[in-house]
């Protein structure tokens, strides 16, 4: 190539060369890995003549750290190798060193390299240009490198397991003789004969072995797709170039074909399936092949190509060939071969035809052979007439059939894929005659299965093995001829002895694991019998199955003495746990009924199941993938059903243990399940619903959510309902109970008492009751006392715990029917009194007064009554009070619990309408003007004394005169205050009045009748009326005359002073009295009172 | 390992291993694509008179040659356009059984194409002793498949770049990968 370049242009690759040596020496890793591969090429194509000079700062680089820097080493000594053979002494162990390199990617790099080296040394070999002494340097060096690679094929390292086999390959390719001319460049005849280190023989002898151990390699059960393909391939190519190996490879292929390696997952064996059909038909199209042609046919048919398929890529004359290969009946023995390929190596070319036939089972011809001329065709016409199969078939089982299976039978025996099919008979036919053929002239041949064992040389594992260290042995010999046997090697087969034996013990104790094969299947053939369970195992029916698994579970069940004694408590609960709640639902009912026959001392165990319900029901725990349950089962329903169980057995069953602790246990599970469904707060409902148990329904219920707060809004809910119950001590109860938990509670449970209560509350202004009332049945029914009571009970039960809630009741109170407010009133009274006890005007209570619903007047009156009933009104009830009074409420009663507050014009002003009311409200109304009620001595705004005579001057027109009248009878009743000196001056202003008041003569006869010392001051009243001419008043006149009467003679001085006309009008018996007799008043006057003159 | 250098093969070269070859190329993968038919094979005006070409024939000629013959129709099927990607990613469509470069990695899109690509290694010797996986993932010769077949085939190669040891790996990867993908993957091992 230098001659492409001027003599003078090689300077510059020299000196470009040296600069990028010193540069490489000085970089790192990739930027090396560039400089190398530029210092490579150009020093191989551009200035070989320096590569001596330069070659060993390449070389010295196979320790570098970078991987890639190390690949182009062994590319360099690649090259080198073939390029340069005269170096191959100086770099062999550079590769040797490189193949055991640390890195894989290196080691399969120089393995790659090492076949390509080898084929080169052979080439340098046979040019016999160098010293025998180096050739023999380089041969030893190489023997080791393809010892140490030979052993690379069990490497734990895929690739490395590809390259070795890529290697050996060439190994086997380059040591056996080619028989073509074909137009390799080397050729094992070509070797020198005289080297004492390199015997042609010797060679072709490892090659053998070499090729022995790729075919075993090839068809090991643990063998890995891709290897086993490049495998494939390797043989195959194998098989084409050296057809002494084509019925080995064939053979191998059709084992592989049948037993491929268990490890594959179904898309390599895909791969694998086709790539075995592409090698065979590619080996059907070498010319080689030819020989072998029917069995790959078969072949090709068993893996299911169709005849037109097999016709298309088979070539015309090889089919051809065939046919007049059977037509001729032509060594049909080495069709049938298949025992095993170790049966041949070493053995002379005999061989083939001592192992060559097939095991004939029970297909024993006899039938046949006695037809003289028996073909293919006529036997294969025979085979399809069903009388004589079964005749062949019952004479061998009678006659021909061992009595004990033979080994191989189990080791080898295969059922038939295509068993009855044409193609089947066909091959059957064909083994037939070749049978016939050959052990005609032997008329009788029952002896022919017992043979086997010794006829044929079947491939034990013995022979295998003892196959394989030969391979390795006689790779060794090799080289112990030559006395440089080292340590390494040494080393390696040991290794290689350990491996063999170890795998022997595997084969063999997988033989002992194969079970009899079903004596039905009515053939044999002799193939390595794989361990396949399924195979081997029924599955246990379905019943079978779960009857022995309630059966195991049952057996723990009642071993719970045993295993407390063992120690084993804990462990049994945790599996029943498991069982219970990953099983089936049968299991699940065992273990229930096991709990429910002494649920009081397996109530831990219900607990635990529980929980692990729980757990699974809210994913904490998975169940095992095995146990998976199918989709459409619930899963979350098993935790509900069980804890639903649980309870309803609990307190259902009835029998006299369980019953005495029905409570215990409720309240257990009730309280420790890790949650209360709603179901399982259903069955409580349920249970008071039918008034069984319920007292202890409730109180769980109560307890649940006072102990249970983060769900007590729902626990609540179910309890609330019952204050409506029509049992009064379920009322009761649930009345007490949600009050303590109004108490104690979360908001939202409050939340949802408050909103019950108001709901029932709001039941009162309906015109009739709900059906909620008569426990949601429909009932036309009024209203009674009763129900209003029941609608109420809550409300005013919460009223004490939040007094927000007059207005609610305001509100609702509002709309409600007369009856209806009657009854609030009164079952707000007590509350009301007891909330107002100090008697301050709380917020909830002003925002009433502030913003009243309408309607409720009457409910506001009552509460400012009560607020006034101990106490006098504060100034700021007056006020609103007054306020309400004079906008919304016209009602005058409202203004009488603040009577006392207001002033005396608007008292006097109220009074006439105050006196029209009920008697008893215009009692209390005096009362508190009088101030009865309290007997502080309050400054009261009206006294006495201006309340009376008030009431004397109360307009006629306003209120009736019978109202005025009782009215003042009120107030004459009260003596205490209305003493004798109150009357007096009550009197006497009433007699100042310029118009008389009608009741005055009344009122005085009264204070006359009950003080009756106040007769002075009387008749000064009648002499002054006299002065005003009493007797144009009617009215007065007539009390004027009764008060006379009363006065009797006392009254004289008064009758005297009447003047005549007056006089006149007098009633006999008063005339009488009259002092005409008498003309001067023998009676003082009595002094006037005080201020009356 | 090192780079990864991967073929994408598929039958014309046109669709399936030219997007994916456009796709791997812009994720920065070193990548070639080829064709194993016979001839270029390229929709027609009916199905029984498809446009054959050489390989070797560049795209853009091929692209002016359809655009002579009929420019709506293969506007309208998208001949055009794939064409026009084709030709600014490389000349022409290569003929993989001339192909004289070594791979780490061929990927057929079609089985007839893994077949044939198995079948030219089996015709030949290797000389360098270099490992090729071969890998088939079946992808439907249409615009929407191939683009799908597209990012199928860069998820899978990414992983086999993120491998330190493909040869070893490879077994898994591709199960795994199988798995994912839902389509059947076939793959063997063959030599330079």
């Amino acid at each position: 190539m230098s001659s492409k370049y001027q003599p003078g242009s090689n300077v510059t690759p020299q000196s470009q060369l040296v600069q990028w040596i010193n540069e490489a020496g000085m970089a790192e890793g990739t930027k090396k890995a560039n400089l190398l591969r530029k210092i490579v090429e150009v020093l191989l194509h551009q200035a070989p003549q320096m590569v001596p000079v330069y070659m060993e700062n390449i070389l010295s680089l196979v320790n570098d750290k970078s991987t890639d820097v190390k690949r182009q080493v062994v590319a360099f000594i690649e090259e080198l190798s073939k390029a340069f053979p005269h170096l191959l002494p100086k770099i062999i162990s550079q590769l040797q060193l490189l193949v055991i390199d640390s890195v894989i990617a290196v080691q399969k790099r120089a393995i790659q390299a090492a076949s390509i080296v080898y084929r080169n040394v052979l080439l340098w070999i046979c040019k016999e240009s160098a010293e025998v002494s180096e050739m023999q340097y380089v041969w030893e060096h190489l023997t080791e490198l393809k010892l140490v690679i030979l052993n690379m094929i069990d490497s734990d390292n895929e690739g490395i397991r590809t390259h070795s086999i890529k290697f050996l390959e060439e190994v086997v390719l380059l040591q056996s003789s080619n028989p073509d001319d074909s137009d390799e460049d080397f050729r094992l005849e070509n070797l020198p004969t005289h080297l004492p280190f390199l015997k042609r023989d010797t060679m072709e002898e490892e090659s053998d072995h070499i090729f022995q151990l790729l075919l075993k390699f090839h068809n090991s059960q643990h063998i890995s797709s891709v290897n086993l393909m490049a495998c494939m391939t390797t043989l195959c190519l194998v098989a084409k170039l050296r057809p002494k190996y084509l019925s080995s490879v064939v053979q191998a292929l059709g084992d592989l074909h049948t037993t491929l390696p268990p490890t594959l997952s179904q898309s390599q064996v895909n791969s694998v399936r086709k790539h075995l059909k592409m090698q065979i038909l590619v080996l059907v199209k070498h010319p080689s092949s030819v020989e072998m042609m029917p069995q790959l046919m078969q072949l090709l048919s068993d893996i299911g190509m169709t005849q037109q398929e097999i016709n298309k890529a088979v070539p015309k004359e090889r089919r051809n060939k065939r046919l007049g290969e059977i037509k001729n009946g032509d060594t049909p023995a080495k069709r049938f071969r298949i025992d095993s390929p170790q049966s041949t190596v070493g053995s002379d070319s005999n061989s083939n035809s001592r192992s060559d036939f097939n095991i004939f089972d029970e297909d024993n011809p006899q039938p046949i052979i006695t037809k003289a001329t028996a073909t293919e065709d006529s036997i294969f016409e025979g085979l399809n007439n069903i009388d004589n199969v079964v005749n062949l078939v019952m004479s061998t089982l009678s006659n021909n059939l061992p009595s004990e299976m033979t080994s191989h039978f189990t080791s080898t025996y295969k059922p038939i894929p295509n068993s009855g099919s044409k193609v089947q008979k066909r091959a059957l036919a064909k083994m037939l005659l070749a049978l016939i053929k050959y052990e005609a002239p032997a008329p009788v041949m029952p002896p022919l299965l017992s043979d086997f064992g010794t006829k044929i040389p079947l491939l034990r594992e013995d022979d295998e093995k003892i196959t394989l260290k030969n391979a390795v042995a006689k790779l060794q010999e090799s080289t112990k001829d030559k006395q440089i046997e080292n340590a390494v090697s040494k080393l390696m087969e040991e290794t290689r002895q350990e491996h063999l034996k170890e795998e022997e013990r595997k084969t063999k104790d997988k033989e002992k694991l194969i079970p009899p094969p079903t004596p039905t299947v009515p053939k044999l053939k002799q193939r390595v019998k794989l361990l396949k369970l399924q195979e081997i195992t029924r599955p246990i029916p379905k019943e079978v199955k779960s009857k022995l698994m309630i059966q195991a579970v049952d057996r723990i069940l009642r071993a719970e003495k045993e295993s407390a004694i063992g120690g084993a408590a804990q462990i049994r609960a945790k599996f029943i746990t498991i069982f219970a709640s990953s099983y089936t639902s049968d299991i699940r009912e065992l273990v229930l009924n096991y709990i429910l026959e002494d649920p009081l001392n397996r109530m831990d165990l219900a607990m635990s199941w529980l929980y692990e319900e729980y757990a699974l029901m809210q994913g904490f725990n998975r169940h095992p993938v095995t146990l998976q349950p199918k989709i459409h089962e619930k899963h979350d329903d098993n935790y509900n059903q069980l804890l639903c169980a649980l309870i309803t057995q609990i307190s259902e069953r009835g029998d006299p243990i369980m019953e005495a602790s029905k409570d215990v246990l409720l309240r257990k599970v009730y309280m420790e399940a890790p949650v209360v469904t709603d179901e399982a707060i259903d069955y409580l409902k349920h249970l008071i619903a039918e008034n069984k148990s319920s007292n202890l329904a409730l109180e769980l219920l109560e307890e649940l959510c006072i102990m249970r707060p983060p769900r007590s809004h729902r626990y609540v809910a179910a309890l609330v309902g019952h204050v409506l119950s029509e049992n009064e001590e379920i009322r009761d109860i649930t009345l007490k109970s949600c009050v303590k938990i109004y108490k104690q509670c979360t908001e939202s449970a409050k939340k949802v008492i408050e909103k019950n209560g108001l709901l029932y509350l709001g039941f009162i202004s309906l015109s009739t009751p709900p059906q909620e009332l008569f426990g949601n049945r429909y009932m036309n029914r009024p209203w009674t006392d009763e129900l209003y009571k029941m609608c109420l009970n809550l409300v005013m039960a919460l009223f004490p715990e939040k007094e927000e809630l007059i207005m609610e009741i305001a509100r609702v109170y509002g709309c409600a029917g007369a009856e209806a407010k009657r009854c609030v009133l009164r079952q707000l009274e007590g509350p009301l009194r007891a909330a107002l006890q100090p008697a301050a005007l709380r917020p909830a209570f002003t925002a009433l007064l502030h913003d009243c619903p309408r309607g409720a007047e009457t409910l506001l009156t009552r509460l400012v009554h009560i607020l006034t009933d101990k106490a006098a009104p504060s100034a700021e009830l007056v006020r609103r009070v007054r306020e309400l009074y004079a906008t919304r409420v016209s009602d005058v009663r409202f203004l009488i619990p603040v009577l006392n507050g207001l002033s005396k014009k608007e008292i006097l002003a109220a009074l006439p309408k105050l006196i029209k009311l009920n008697p008893v409200v215009v009692k209390e109304v005096f009362n508190k003007l009088l101030g009865l009620q309290n007997p502080n001595n309050e400054q009261l705004p009206v006294s006495p004394e201006n309340l009376l005579v008030a009431l004397h001057l109360i307009d006629p027109n306003k209120a009736d005169l019978k109202y005025i009248i009782k009215a003042t009878a009120l107030c004459f009743a009260e003596k205490n205050i209305f003493t004798h000196d109150v009357l007096s001056a009550v009197l006497q202003r009433l007699a100042e009045e310029t118009e008389i008041p009608v009741l005055m003569m009344r009122t005085v006869l009264q204070a006359l009748t009950l003080y009756p010392n106040l007769s002075g001051l009387a008749i000064n009243i009648l002499q002054l009326l006299i002065e005003r001419e009493v007797w144009n008043n009617k009215v007065a006149w007539e009390g004027w005359l009764k008060c006379a009467e009363r006065l009797g003679a006392r009254a004289a001085p008064a009758l005297a002073a009447l003047p005549p006309r007056a006089l006149a009008l007098l009633p006999p018996h008063l005339a009488a009295l009259c002092p005409r007799e008498t003309p001067y008043t023998p009676n003082p006057i009595e002094p006037l009172p005080p201020g009356m003159e | 390992m090192g780079d990864l250098y991967i073929a994408v093969v598929c039958s014309s070269n046109m669709n399936r291993s030219m997007e994916a070859h456009a796709f791997l190329a812009k994720k920065g993968f070193k990548v070639k694509s080829f064709g194993t038919g016979e001839k270029v094979k390229l929709p027609g005006a009916s199905a029984d008179r498809p446009n054959c070409y050489e390989f070797g024939v560049p795209y853009d000629d091929i692209y002016n040659d359809l655009l002579e013959k009929d420019k709506a129709y293969y506007t309208q099927n998208g001949l055009l356009h794939m064409l026009d990607r084709n030709r600014r990613i490389k000349p022409c469509p290569e003929k993989f059984q001339v192909s004289t470069e070594r791979f780490d990695v061929i990927i057929t899109c079609e089985e007839r194409v893994y077949d044939q690509v198995i079948e030219w290694f089996g015709s030949k010797r290797s000389i360098y002793n270099q490992p090729v996986h071969v890998i088939n993932i079946d992808i439907q010769d249409n615009h929407e498949e191939a683009t799908i077949g597209a990012f199928l085939l860069s998820d899978m190669v990414t992983k086999m770049a993120l491998s330190d040891d493909l040869d070893n790996d490879i077994d898994e990867l591709l199960h795994d990968f199988e798995s994912k993908c839902h389509r059947p993957i076939l793959n063997c091992i063959m030599f330079y």
